[in-house]
């Protein structure tokens, strides 16, 4: 007995060192409804800073500029550049759409890996990045397939759903299939690569303490980086798809 | 997989007998554990009593992770969709437009001023051919200019000069015709004394006769 107890305490000590903790959620309840409490925390501190820079940055725009509004005029053509090439000469309105995907993509991921969330505890479950939560990814993949779907039938009313039958009828299905698999792939893609980057960092944090996860952390940034990268730069081309003229 | 694998790892955190019943004790915060929590309490307390450590937690945790998703789809997500279109709105009128429009302006301006450069070397080609212009036409007045004065001076010279021959050839004319006059005058005067100056001549010659 005592030997299973003190065993038991060791390892409970350990796993408190390495803080895994998946699938838990700290739950509000709204209207009868569950809500992730730690994602919406989260999502509020992550626009937050968003518009908190933002607005700092962009208050008294320079004609030459400096520092922030540099940086943010960098980031606004980097946007605008990702909108042109995926949707077309017709890319102003969509850029922010577009912009605030990957902006709060980025932001959210990078949230998780540089922000010491796990200073602050919760009564169940841990902070993370926001987009390590499915619903935030399938919420920003939903939002997505409807931006495309208004897209191409403001664009091109009704006669846009003559996309499924091109270039042959035998298509259908396929074609139908694809605005299903698209808000799927996205959403999933995002929160696995999210989850996973973190999960290695915690599994090796708690396994080898100090130098060894720090490459790991850097990839992670980078992945979180382009995942945003990816997730804005196909919802442009989904977006692009849909208006372009099919012949 | 991974849930069963932190599933099962959570039971050893919130197993052990006296720090940790205080957390599963909290839990009642939360809805839903609510209707599992006296059956937990009851367990833990059983199992303190009974101090069989490893066997019993594992169904009350079972239950309760049971509930521990990655897959757990309720209302955040729309709440993440409103609060998305919220940061998108805001985030347009405040950085996307403004910066945006500022930008182009000042691309417009800048473009502008470049074109406008080019538009003043093409200007200033003209206003040099004009003023070569204006100065050929100043070189051609005055060259005009110099040769009327020339042409002035020079007749005016010719018409002095010529009065002046025609003076002189007018008193060298008097001065001739006097000269001849006294050649005559003299020649008659001479005339005249030359019988006595030949008789006189002839006289002293011949004074003997």
């Amino acid at each position: 007995m005592n030997v299973l107890s003190c065993s038991i305490n060791t390892l409970n000590g350990l796993y408190d060192l390495s803080g895994v903790e998946v699938g838990q959620h700290f739950y509000w309840k709204i209207g009868g409804f569950q809500v992730h409490g730690q994602v919406l925390i989260t999502s509020w501190v992550v626009i937050a800073i968003l518009l908190g820079s933002a607005a700092l940055a962009v208050r008294n725009p320079q004609t030459i500029p400096t520092g922030g509004q540099n940086f943010f005029e960098y980031v606004l053509e980097f946007i605008r550049d990702v909108s042109k090439t995926q949707i077309g000469e017709e890319y102003g309105p969509w850029v922010p759409f577009i912009g605030t995907m990957f902006l709060f993509i980025f932001v959210s991921n990078w949230s998780g890996a540089l922000l010491p969330w796990k200073l602050i505890q919760l009564p169940h479950g841990e902070l993370a990045a926001p987009t390590n939560d499915i619903n935030t990814t399938v919420a920003l993949a939903l939002l997505t397939s409807v931006a495309y779907f208004y897209a191409g039938l403001s664009k091109k009313g009704l006669s846009y759903f003559g996309k499924y039958i091109q270039p042959t009828p035998i298509l259908l299905p396929i074609n139908i299939l694809e605005d299903f698999t698209k808000p799927l792939s996205l959403s999933f893609r995002l929160f696995g690569n999210i989850l996973a980057d973190e999960l290695v960092v915690v599994v090796l944090v708690s396994l080898v303490p100090s130098v060894v996860p720090i490459p790991v952390m850097f990839l992670g940034l980078f992945t979180s980086g382009i995942q945003a990268l990816i997730f804005a730069t196909l919802a442009a081309a989904y977006i692009g798809e849909s208006m372009e003229g099919h012949h | 997989m991974a849930n069963m694998i932190m599933a099962s790892s959570k039971t050893l955190i919130t197993s052990p007998p006296a720090p940790k019943t205080p957390p599963t004790l909290t839990l009642p915060l939360i809805s839903k554990p609510l209707k599992f929590s006296p059956k937990t309490l009851s367990f833990t307390l059983a199992t303190t009593l009974a101090t069989t450590l490893a066997a019993t937690p594992l169904p009350s945790l079972a239950e309760e992770f049971e509930k521990a998703q990655l897959f757990d789809f309720d209302l955040t997500l729309p709440i993440i969709a409103a609060e998305f279109l919220f940061l998108m709105f805001t985030l347009d009128k405040l950085y996307y437009s403004p910066l945006g429009s500022f930008m182009d302006k000042r691309d417009a301006e800048i473009k502008e001023k470049l074109s406008s450069v080019k538009d003043t070397s093409a200007e200033v080609k003209q206003l040099e051919e004009q003023a070569a212009a204006v100065m050929r036409a100043a070189r051609a007045e005055i060259s005009a200019a110099l040769n009327q004065m020339k042409k002035e001076t020079a007749a005016e010279v010719d018409a002095k000069l010529a009065e002046g021959r025609k003076k002189v050839e007018a008193e060298l004319q008097e001065a001739l015709l006097q000269l001849e006059k006294q050649k005559e005058d003299t020649i008659k005067s001479l005339d005249s004394q030359i019988a006595a100056l030949s008789q006189e001549i002839v006289n002293k010659v011949l004074p003997v006769q």
